[in-house]
């Protein structure tokens, strides 16, 4: 899975910076996206290209249980969340709703990869390639439960062996 | 080896469990609100499913109802429409809905104890993170999304990876219990362990200091435990969790015999282990206000605007989490907090709008009027909260202070109704979230007690309330 990176440098990426509350109405997903992460970047709609992926510091999505949050983000383009930890909800929406895979990723990945990187994750492996910079990291690789809920494609179509 | 009071309760509640994956948890009570509950009712349509157990399924209408006069027509199309939806849905899956015009109608986590729906014991799920709440009553309850909500709807299951068991100490007595509250408890805690600090686990509070708080304020601390990153938190029943449920509406027929078995079996053995440990000393504690984007950016009113190396304790994230803060905020470092002048006043929300809050910050209030540059509402947390309040007379003392006294409803603690801040606006608020635009595009949240909240509002900065008569 390859794609260009949009970092925010920070912890504790909030699901009311991502998709804020007076949105929460909103039940057409396209016209929900144009306001993701409008509360801490304006321009985020106007750069984020499909397939992109945001890469972020400890505990991105705390915060409240909306799934607007990955929705938002997943109907902007953005494939997965890389971050140093992610807030449980989030993560689970992310999962359950295919909508997005959230990754964690170790330090070295965090501060070495930079806004516009071209990266390419591969979910097999568990590695991240850095295109642009030639360099290779690990990601933490999904539970067990986990990766067979993305694998089946959600929550839904997962059915327990 | 002994277990915890969680692990108990998880261990009653297991379907299905293998090693290493995740567990099927049997779900008790399953509340429902119209925000995250549409998509979760159109996937059951879509499928053709019914709802399993209706009567384990109770809902209400809080985050986006208006909270002026209810006799009126819902001006706000979109939320019009998520109001009637969820009516709709109700209707169609048999499911009990407490809906804008009932006397029972309220936020979610407030009316659930009150109509005696929360018990110990027993697994609760909302679509909401701060089910958190229902914790104060020894019950496993945490917030899930729309996918989850459907699966518990379809099921009455859920799959769950176990948290691990997590316990906070609070040692000590407060010396002044008026001015120094739940509130100020659980946003030190917060400021001490982090925002992600409770990350994968199920917080039990122990301890002296919360043995001696009143369900409601067990509540204040259960509800926050999710700002810590915790999946719930959970604090062993007693004699004041029974006496609080003897008689509720829909307390059990067979109350007394459940109660026998709780006080026995629903605490933590002896011998059980924690994986995590912290403990948080009440003697000296002062009260709290945010002074930054999320809660753990807290610090006591008699201290000033931290300086971000100094916050961050060297940690480069944590740094610019500060100085980003700040600027958001428009403060500077080293301005005292009661400096802070506010503009408006928010005492509502799960975390502090129940009737023992409205109370307390009555006193502050009663006889006294508000500052004449700040605007101030009171929210009650359900029709009942405010009926309640209405009785003892607190409308008129908050009315009369030139105070709003509103409807029940979630209102400005998230901003989805009309009660909105302007870009700008500087607010004390009785909330739980101070997350950038929470209340409103360009708002800037404090939070604090509701007696901070109430004091500031008198002054217009904030004030120490430990130096005023509570009495
Ligand atoms: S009062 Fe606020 S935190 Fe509580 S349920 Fe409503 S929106 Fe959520």
């Amino acid at each position: 899975m390859k794609g260009n990176v949009i970092k925010y440098a920070r912890d504790n990426i909030d699901t009311d910076v991502i998709i804020p509350g007076q949105y929460l109405k909103v039940h057409d997903y396209s016209e929900l996206a144009l306001h993701a992460m409008e509360g801490l970047d304006p321009d985020f709609h106007s750069k984020v290209k499909e397939g992109d992926f945001i890469l972020s510091g400890r505990n991105f999505g705390c915060g409240s249980s909306r799934e607007h949050a990955p929705i938002a983000l997943s109907h902007s383009g953005i494939k997965a969340v890389l971050a140093l930890s992610f807030a449980r909800i989030f993560y689970r929406n992310a999962v359950d709703g295919a909508f997005l895979l959230p990754i964690e990723i170790e330090e070295d990945a965090y501060s070495n990869i930079s806004e516009g990187d071209e990266i390419d994750i591969d979910i097999h492996t568990n590695e991240i390639k850095n295109i642009t910079k030639n360099k290779t990291y690990k990601m933490k690789p999904f539970s067990e439960i986990i990766g067979k809920i993305i694998e089946a494609g959600g929550l839904f179509k997962y059915k327990p062996d | 080896m002994g277990k915890t009071l969680f692990e108990k309760i998880w261990d009653a509640h297991i379907v299905v469990e293998k090693e290493n994956s995740p567990s099927l948890i049997y779900i008790d009570r399953h509340l429902v609100h119209e925000v995250t509950s549409p998509q979760a009712f159109d996937g059951l349509r879509m499928n053709n499913r019914p709802v399993r157990r209706p009567d384990l399924t109770i809902a209400t209408m809080d985050h986006n109802v208006p909270t002026n006069n209810r006799s009126l027509p819902i001006l706000d199309q979109t939320s019009a429409v998520q109001i009637q939806t969820l009516e709709k849905n109700c209707n169609d899956f048999g499911i009990q809905l407490f809906d804008i015009n009932s006397p029972n109608q309220g936020i979610v986590h407030v009316i659930g104890p009150q109509l005696g729906i929360t018990l110990p014991g027993s697994t609760i799920v909302c679509g909401d993170s701060h089910t958190s709440t229902h914790g104060a009553f020894g019950a496993l309850a945490f917030g899930i999304g729309t996918s989850e909500v459907e699966h518990v709807l379809a099921s009455q299951t859920l799959w769950l990876e176990k948290p691990k068991p997590f316990e906070i100490n609070v040692m000590g007595k407060r010396k002044n219990t008026h001015a120094v509250t739940a509130k100020d408890i659980i946003l030190s805690i917060i400021k001490n362990i982090g925002t992600s600090g409770g990350n994968g686990t199920v917080i039990e509070y122990r301890g002296e200091g919360i043995c001696d708080l009143s369900m409601e304020q067990r509540m204040t601390i259960c509800n926050m435990s999710i700002e810590a990153g915790a999946r719930a938190g959970i604090i062993a029943p007693d004699e004041k969790t029974f006496d609080y449920l003897r008689g509720r509406k829909y307390t059990p027929k067979n109350y007394e015999s459940l109660v026998d078995y709780w006080r026995d079996d629903l605490k933590t053995d002896s011998d059980a282990k924690f994986e995590k440990n912290y403990t948080l000393h009440i003697n000296h504690i002062a009260p709290q206000v945010s002074w930054g984007t999320n809660p753990g950016m807290t610090c006591d009113v008699t201290e000033s605007i931290p300086f971000p190396e100094d916050f961050s304790k060297g940690d480069q994230n944590q740094k610019k989490g500060a100085e980003k803060a700040l600027e958001y905020m428009a403060l500077k470092p080293g301005t005292p907090i009661t400096e802070i002048k506010i503009d408006r006043v928010f005492i509502g929300s799960c975390t502090n709008a129940r009737l023992d809050d409205l109370i307390e910050a009555s006193k502050v209030v009663k006889g006294r009027k508000l500052s004449q540059h700040v605007r101030a509402m009171v929210v009650p947390g359900s029709q009942m909260v405010k009926k309640q309040a209405e009785e003892l007379g607190l409308d008129k003392i908050f009315t009369d202070a030139n105070f709003e006294w509103r409807e029940s409803g979630c209102s400005m603690c998230l901003g989805m109704n009309p009660d909105i801040l302007s870009p700008g606006e500087r607010c004390a608020s009785t909330s739980n979230r101070n997350f950038e635009g929470r209340q409103g595009t360009g708002g800037r949240t404090h939070l604090v007690s509701p007696v901070m909240a109430a004091a500031a509002a008198i002054e217009g900065h904030f004030v120490d309330v430990r130096e005023m008569d509570l009495n």
